[in-house]
């Protein structure tokens, strides 16, 4: 899960990694109150989870004489269509250079990278393409509990030697809240020291409990009540609802209705050993999209017992129809069932997406 | 066939959990069915003297050693424990550990590959359903009815996708000299390039099936690591970008990873890429 701007810096702070003085308002009245603790100049970041937020105007260069009126000018727009309902107010700090830091899993060694570039800010991107040497990169073995001296030498070349107890904090904030990715872009350097201008954290969602985090954010409310039914499920924009058990079939049950040029309306994986009511709520929260014109079930696995999956497919009575490919114990006895009560169950997955097809037309 | 062969001896860590008493009696009827030594010992904490399906439980894994002779073990330990249990299992020993976990958060995953490391242990997954060598052995969930004996290699981060396509080969007389899933995780102990490189050592392996999924770029490292005939096959080509589908790795990021550069790229090294499962056969046996 993405934390935001200023939960991340409250993170960062919390490690010693300092950051620029502000708070966060929700009215734009409220900035009144804190003004003189962050000063004349001010910054005024929408705290919203998008990409390239600075170039959509989500970031404001005031001072304090004009802040509640730019503020409720930010308030009142959405950043590429997302609404903003917090803006975290700062100081103007006086940059002198701005260099990337970033640390996140490096899949091929296993292990934890950490990234460092001469050149940070929105020019980081194309600097990397330019130059690859532009972004020096430290693989640590993540039974170390911070960046070995030597590796830390090699990251900084020139930079200022100020910047190391930084890399070194923001490893244990990657270690300690089980972090996917943390990263300060730009880190800056000003008279009065460095800071982390802006602050970005992925916390890992298999370890939201142990950090506390009770809600998943970044889930729409579907996704989140196909979560309390141990389904992952991805929304998309076709009419083929998709149940499936495991990612890989499941995605590749997607892949095979856009070979034939349909579209699907989503991702359902119901994961191992789908039961009767497991199935069943599966094909309710499907059909529940008002897209959904057919859904098609691919179920395959030794231990998936096809009689209970049958059952589901029926106590779920949904009006949309249903078209059924599934393969493992109690076949016959399955199909059966599912005969009886109207529904079509095809031998192969590739057979399914084309009835599923036809039907959905 | 790679990672162990009918005289592999098998303890299961967590066999008294429903998924590891389950499995172990699907485990030792293949073993009785193929002449394998199966599963040879279990291990739950505080439940010593028990036994499931006829195989003694120990507290530890150590405990289980001095008694048995065993160098692989399989991993049924709930996320929150199992980093745990997979440094309990290189520490007392153990030469290869599969990990069918889900959810395990990717920092102890990272911890206890390193650590496994450092006691010889290989490690396979987490989150996959494991291996299968037809006719030798199978350490995993794998359901075996579908495999049959024979030259072709299949490596996947998938489980039922998997299954699909071993169905599709054993359908069309390619038999497999081992299955092995590696894990839907952004970080496994068994990449593609470990397991094409076992493979490689292999003299009944021929020709590798590789079947990858969306997120990162290990498939296009592993292909390019082996000198062996490759057919691959890639899921989630109309996955949208920055959605975690179903599996942990599974997932574009940053513009990366997509499905449909995965194939480009692999087409470029030559590596025929099947556009749906039902091509694959096809496609081995034009390399054979």
């Amino acid at each position: 899960m993405k934390l935001l701007e200023y939960e991340a810096k409250g993170v960062f702070s919390d490690y010693g990694i300092p950051i620029p003085k502000g708070f966060v308002i929700r009215e734009p009245e409220e900035i009144t109150a804190h003004l003189q603790e962050v000063g004349d100049a001010v910054v005024l970041k929408a705290e919203v989870d998008v990409g390239g937020r600075g170039k959509a105007g989500g970031v404001l260069m005031v001072d304090s004489a004009s802040a509640v009126e730019k503020a409720r000018e930010l308030f009142s727009r959405e950043i590429r269509g997302v609404p903003v309902r917090e803006i975290l107010v700062e100081e103007r700090l006086e940059i002198e250079h701005e260099y990337y830091l970033s640390i996140a899993i490096d899949r091929s060694s296993k292990q934890p990278v950490v990234l460092f570039g001469d050149t940070g800010g929105v020019e980081i991107e194309r600097a990397a393409k330019e130059e690859e040497s532009a972004i020096r990169r430290a693989l640590v073995s993540p039974l170390l509990r911070e960046v070995p001296a030597f590796l830390m030498r090699e990251l900084l070349a020139g930079a200022p030697a100020d910047i190391a107890p930084v890399i070194n904090n923001l490893y244990r904030i990657f270690q300690e809240k089980d972090a996917m990715l943390a990263e300060i872009n730009p880190l800056v350097t000003t008279p009065a020291g460095v800071y982390a201008a802006d602050a970005k954290l992925i916390i890992d969602d298999n370890a939201l409990a142990r950090q506390g985090i009770e809600v998943n954010r970044d889930l729409s409310e579907r996704e989140r009540e196909a979560e309390r039914h141990g389904f992952s499920y991805v929304e998309l924009d076709g009419t083929i609802g998709v149940i499936g058990n495991g990612a890989g079939l499941t995605m590749s049950t997607i892949d095979l209705i856009d070979y034939y040029r349909g579209r699907a309306a989503n991702f359902l994986d119901v994961g191992g050993g789908a039961d009767q009511e497991r199935v069943m709520h599966a094909v309710r929260l499907v059909a529940s999209l008002p897209s959904v014109k057919v859904i098609l079930v691919n179920l395959l696995g030794g231990i998936t017992r096809c009689d209970e999956v049958a059952r589901g497919i029926i106590t779920a009575g949904v009006d949309v129809p249903v078209i059924v490919r599934m393969a493992g114990t109690n076949e016959e006895q399955g199909r059966r069932l599912l005969a009886e009560h109207g529904y079509r169950m095809v031998d192969s997955m590739e057979a399914a997406v084309r009835v599923a097809l036809e039907v959905g037309e | 066939m790679i990672y162990g062969d009918r005289n592999l001896g098998v303890i299961v860590q967590n066999i008294t959990g429903r998924q590891g008493r389950f499995h172990t009696e699907l485990m030792n009827a293949y073993a009785r069915e193929v002449g394998w030594r199966g599963i040879v010992a279990g291990v739950a904490p505080g439940k010593a003297g028990m036994e499931v399906d006829g195989v003694p439980v120990y507290n530890t894994v150590k405990d289980a050693l001095a008694e048995h002779d065993a160098t692989a073990s399989v991993i049924f330990v709930p996320a929150p424990a199992a980093g745990d249990a997979i440094m309990e299992a290189a520490y007392a020993g153990i030469e290869l550990a599969v990990v069918i976990t889900e959810h395990i958060p990717v920092h102890d995953t990272m911890k206890a590959i390193a650590y496994a490391k450092l006691h010889d242990c290989t490690v396979i997954g987490p989150n996959c359903p494991g291996l299968l060598s037809p006719g030798e052995c199978k350490l995993g969930i794998m359901p075996a009815h579908l495999a049959t004996r024979g030259e072709v290699g299949v490596v996947s981060r998938s489980g039922t996708l998997t299954y699909e396509v071993v169905d599709e080969l054993s359908r069309a007389g390619i038999g497999q000299s081992t299955v092995v899933g590696i894990g839907g995780d952004p970080v496994i102990g068994q990449t593609f390039v470990d397991a094409l490189a076992r493979f490689e050592e292999d003299p009944h392996t021929k020709a590798v099936v590789v079947i990858g999924e969306v997120g990162g770029n290990l498939e296009e490292e592993g292909v390019r690591s082996t000198d062996l005939p490759v057919v691959a096959y890639i899921a989630g080509v109309s996955a949208p970008p920055e959605k975690r589908m179903g599996h942990a790795g599974a997932i574009i990021e940053g513009g990366e990873g997509d499905a449909r550069s995965k194939v480009r790229r692999l087409s470029e090294v030559g590596v025929p890429v099947a556009a749906r499962p039902s091509e694959i056969p096809g496609l081995v046996l034009e390399l054979l």
